[in-house]
């Protein structure tokens, strides 16, 4: 039993660091319609300059704070120069032109950092253990697992009810009629493509703690949350939320239950759903 | 007057070219192929070992290069991955010419390759994988091994396992052949030792695959089952993210017995620093500290005054294929590839590791071994090893009949 509580926290954990990548992943291609590739790159780059930050100022809290606005800044950059020019193109100008962001991004970060991992420490008030189920749980895991909801909860009700939240949902639906009522929808669309990144920043920052900073460190949760994506419906927050939810308890279980199918569980799940119901969990009609 | 300009760089870069290539053409060199990992979360051993083979390479160039020749390197990644490892192999082989390929860190790539150096006809000195197939059941003329290999390893393991108070065992490990292979080797030579020791099945010990970053599920899964001791044989940054989640979740708390297999690598102890715990027996292929003849000591003091950190066991066995390949070539008097396969089947020279001889029957390296326990040193930037336990080469290397080689 104890164990059993024990793989329900882990998987938790690590689906929570899996939400807050999917959000940033899922609010861009809901609202703008890309799919954008270096969004695994954007988390390791706020991991690193997360790590930099840590390491110049000695406060886990700087970081966490000041990491994510950097990389939502080079984001906001690159969308207004790189990406708003192929806009009116195929779609496929998009997804090369993300792809080839990665690999600068990615290259980029072993020129400037190297190839050798990095340790960030937690923060002293969520270093130590708490006695749980007869046994010790990292306080810093129970930490992710409270934040996930929280930042998932206050970003829903941003979208649900704040005038902006309003306005971004209005264009996502349909771009030529808000810019007809007077929705400026290139500065909309900047800005969201910043949140995005700072979202995904934001979940590496989270991340150095709880693994260790090095490269290739986004490879294995971006196609983990692109999973996460798919299954919960393109542009779907409650959709995100309970595909990571799946695919971090899938994770946990698997390893115990189901040692020798363990990591092609993620993708068996999404065939059936591709299967079944395409647009996902809670995906809506087109 | 774009046109002009544009065929005058051409041109110019032609002459530059050509100059350059007339100067170094003033004596062929000899040329070595270098392919380790150099991207992806392993890559930290790349680059040590790229700098232990230029280390060899400097020393030897200063003293005049082989039979008068100078060494040429080129280095390629192989990311890890058997089918990029093949291709870059055929093209060190085919476009740059060279004279042996030297490296290899992922039994995965070592098993894929071994069998390409027969139609290569290019002599392979394998520096870091441990499968023991490619000395054993896929060995073949071409193909070396300078390294201890998985079985003179799980050898060490073994018997330092026997005489700790652990009477059930288990393991994490790597989901691929290093990690299953390790834990056969280990579960059979601990039998042997302790015809009574238990070991958890197959379905209960713990395989990640290499992506893994959250261990936790795997950490949870051993340390709830009934095993109270534990074979680690993660490495690179699978082992960084390990050892700071087991620490976290009280892995290490001494209620089980802990071997890690590749625990001593400088490349991982730099980046724990003190976060390795204390106490821990680990294995290794080189130890910087582990003897203090004089090829140690200039080997040490070379490497630490030129990148400023301790050798690793990886950037030990890029130098040491470095100048295995010197000391094949001069006994030859010849960089001919058959010569040099000849040549180095046999071959005996001291390293700063020690002595090792290239068994002639299976192309394994014979060398002695050693595990050391973590201990902190204040003077140190990372974890030492005391103590340490030495081995014999002879005693932790299977007879060439148990190999299931069949040189042809």
């Amino acid at each position: 039993m104890e164990g059993f509580l024990i793989n329900v926290l882990n998987g938790l954990s690590w689906g929570m660091l899996l939400f807050m990548i999917s959000m940033g992943l899922t609010t861009v291609f809901g609202v703008m319609g890309v799919l954008n590739f270096a969004h695994g790159s954007l988390f390791m780059l706020g991991a690193y300059m997360s790590m930099q930050l840590v390491r110049w100022v000695s406060s886990f809290w700087v970081g966490l704070i000041f990491a994510p606005l950097f990389v939502a800044l080079l984001a906001i950059a690159l969308e207004r120069f790189l990406l708003r020019p192929v806009y009116g193109r195929d779609v496929s100008f998009q997804l090369l032109l993300t792809f080839g962001i990665m690999l600068f991004l990615d290259d980029g970060v072993r020129l400037v950092w190297g190839p050798a991992h990095h340790v960030v420490n937690p923060p002293d008030i969520l270093a130590g253990v708490f006695p749980i189920f007869g046994q010790t749980y990292p306080v810093y895991r129970l930490f992710l697992i409270a934040i996930g909801p929280a930042l998932g909860l206050g970003l829903w009700a941003f979208f649900s009810y704040s005038r902006w939240g309003k306005i971004i949902r209005a264009a996502a639906m349909d771009r030529e009629m808000a810019e007809i009522v007077g929705v400026r929808a290139p500065i909309l669309f900047t800005s969201v493509f910043g949140f995005g990144a700072w979202l995904a920043a934001l979940g590496g920052a989270l991340a150095a703690p709880h693994q260790s900073v090095g490269p290739a460190i986004g490879e294995h949760i971006i196609i983990e949350s692109f999973i996460v994506v798919v299954i919960g419906g393109m542009g779907s927050f409650p959709g995100a939320f309970v595909g990571a939810l799946i695919l971090g308890l899938l994770a946990s279980f698997g390893a115990t239950m189901a040692p020798d199918f363990q990591m092609a569980l993620p993708y068996i799940l999404l065939a059936i759903i591709l299967l079944t119901r395409p647009r996902g969990i809670f995906g809506e009609e087109s | 007057m774009k046109k002009v300009s544009s065929i005058f760089l051409m041109l110019s870069f032609l002459v530059f070219s050509f100059g350059a290539s007339s100067v170094m053409a003033a004596e062929a060199p000899v040329k070595l192929g270098f392919v380790y990992i150099m991207s992806g979360p392993f890559a930290t051993y790349g680059q040590f070992a790229k700098h232990g083979a230029e280390l060899a390479i400097d020393e030897i160039n200063k003293g005049g290069g082989i039979n008068g020749k100078k060494i040429e390197a080129f280095f390629e990644d192989s990311a890890g991955k058997p089918d990029v490892g093949i291709r870059v192999i055929r093209k060190l082989v085919y476009e740059n010419g060279v004279d042996a390929v030297i490296g290899l860190d992922s039994s995965g790539v070592a098993s894929a390759v071994a069998p390409i150096m027969k139609e290569l006809k290019t002599p392979l000195i394998i520096t870091h994988a441990a499968t023991p197939d490619v000395t054993g059941k896929n060995c073949n003329r071409y193909t070396f091994r300078i390294s201890l290999n998985e079985n003179q390893n799980m050898k060490m393991a073994a018997a330092i396992a026997a005489d700790m108070k652990a009477r059930i065992w288990t393991t994490i490990g790597p989901d691929y052949s290093f990690g299953h292979q390790s834990w056969e080797y280990f579960e059979k030579y601990l039998r042997e030792k302790k015809p009574d020791m238990g070991f958890v099945p197959v379905s209960d010990v713990a395989f990640a695959p290499m992506k893994t970053t959250d261990f936790s599920a795997y950490i949870t899964k051993v340390m709830s089952s009934k095993a109270d001791g534990v074979l680690v044989s993660l490495w690179g940054g699978n082992l960084i993210d390990f050892v700071r989640q087991a620490s976290d979740m009280g892995f290490f708390d001494g209620k089980r017995e802990v071997l890690l297999t590749l625990g001593a690598a400088t490349e991982v102890l730099y980046t724990l620093k003190d976060k390795m715990p204390e106490g821990l027996w680990v294995g290794t292929r080189y130890w910087f500290d582990g003897n203090d003849s004089p090829e140690n000591k200039s080997f040490v003091q070379a490497y630490k005054a030129k990148y400023d950190v301790y050798p690793s066991y990886n950037a030990h066995g890029a130098y040491a294929a470095v100048k295995a390949f010197a000391a094949a070539a001069s006994k030859a008097k010849s960089t001919d590839k058959e010569k040099i396969v000849d040549s180095l089947s046999g071959l005996s020279l001291t390293l700063p590791v020690g002595k090792v001889t290239i068994r002639p029957e299976d192309h394994q390296a014979i060398t002695d071994g050693m595990w050391g326990k973590t201990a902190s040193d204040p003077v140190m930037p990372i974890r030492i090893l005391k103590p340490v336990r030495n081995f014999v080469g002879a005693d932790i290397t299977p007879a060439v009949s148990e190999t299931g080689c069949k040189m042809e």
